[in-house]
């Protein structure tokens, strides 16, 4: 994986995704494309070729857990990297999220050398699991 | 002629005609009789209407009592909103408090850079002009030196605050998702009290039912408000995490 990597960023704030898209940016990864919730974001990754998704978990529509369980139900999609990046604080959401298969958890507020971290290990375990 | 004048004529014609029969006689002690009968039977009729107003406005005290969601509404959710509201207050103030600092830091570093290089334009001006002494280029020479290494660091300090200016917004977001949770609250409230209208008007109530909330999100944890165990912060998801093997 490089820096060509395609992000999907999805969240209901549009200042979060900017704020996402922009650290994404300063990392390095300019290939960054936003969706507003699960609904809209699930067509786009069926759609599109992307790399790695990150998502926020409380949004309208289709909240980030359920587009979680649609990524992996998906034969194409199953194996795309899941960063939750969400406040949901609750042990049993955290729980759920492991069995649901997300690769990363960031809790917000976060920082960007969190985000980083999380992207790095994701994508080293990806290289070393190929 | 009304149904209810043929009603009235039907309960009470009779009586009317004994009474008016009595006093045509002279009756006194019949007269009296039948007055104090119609008087009896009216009150009966009174007595009823009370009873089933009574009885109405019971159960309508009880139905107020026992609606749980009410109760819950009341007792945790709207002092648990006075908590939200609060956070909001103090997301807000830490989010403005750190971009200020952060402005303020850099501000003064942009000036820096900005004073020297318009210092060094102006010697710059008179080298290109070929009007300078060479002590004087050697000293421009020198100046840029430092300028060029001074002007690197503090570029650096400040797009480093910019980045942090930037991740101080993410504020709006969860500030964003408390106060859609109270708007939700009270959507509820209104309904509530909707409902608690209606009941005292009479008829059935109909409740709304909960949301599934784990499935859709709780939003983020807020100190004073409890939603069950919950994570303090990213070290806790790790050590969660990596207990469960990931």
């Amino acid at each position: 994986m490089s820096k060509d990597m395609k992000f999907l960023v999805v969240d209901d704030f549009s200042t979060m995704r900017r704020i996402i898209k922009n650290l994404l940016n300063d990392l390095g990864y300019a290939n960054v494309t936003e969706a507003d919730d699960g609904q809209t974001a699930l067509p786009m990754l069926q759609a599109g070729s992307f790399d790695f998704l990150i998502t926020d978990w409380n949004m309208p529509g289709m909240p980030g857990l359920d587009l979680l369980k649609a990524v992996r139900a998906d034969a194409k999609l199953a194996k795309m990297p899941v960063l939750m990046l969400t406040a949901e604080a609750k042990r049993e959401q955290i729980i759920e999220a492991a069995q649901a298969g997300v690769n990363g958890y960031v809790i917000k507020p976060f920082t960007a050398v969190t985000l980083k971290e999380k992207i790095d290990k994701i994508l080293e375990q990806r290289a070393n699991a190929a | 002629m009304t149904t209810a004048i043929t009603a009235l004529r039907e309960e009470y014609g009779a009586s009317i005609a004994a009474l008016a029969g009595a006093l045509a006689a002279g009756d006194e002690l019949r007269f009296i009789e039948e007055l104090d009968a119609l008087v009896k039977r009216r009150e009966l009729t009174l007595f009823g209407e009370l009873r089933k107003l009574t009885h109405d406005l019971q159960s309508a005290l009880d139905r107020f009592r026992l609606d749980p969601r009410l109760l819950t509404l009341a007792e945790k959710e709207v002092p648990d909103a006075r908590h939200r509201l609060d956070h909001v207050l103090k997301l807000t103030d830490e989010a403005a408090h750190r971009t200020m600092d952060l402005v303020e830091k850099a501000a003064p570093l942009a000036d820096r850079t900005a004073r020297e290089a318009a210092e060094i334009v102006t010697v710059w001006k008179r080298f290109r002009a070929r009007n300078i002494e060479v002590d004087e280029f050697q000293r421009m020479i020198e100046r840029m030196d430092v300028f060029l290494e001074a002007a690197r660091c503090d570029m650096d300090q400040v797009r480093g605050n910019l980045s942090e200016v930037l991740l101080a917004q993410g504020f709006q977001d969860l500030s964003g998702q408390i106060i859609r949770g109270v708007m939700k609250l009270v959507s509820e409230l209104e309904l509530a009290l909707t409902d608690l209208i209606r009941i005292s008007k009479s008829g059935p109530r109909t409740g709304k039912p909960l949301s599934d909330d784990t499935r859709r999100g709780f939003g983020p944890a807020i100190p004073g408000v409890n939603n069950g165990p919950a994570v303090s912060g990213q070290q806790d998801v790790d050590a969660l995490l990596s207990g469960l093997g990931m």
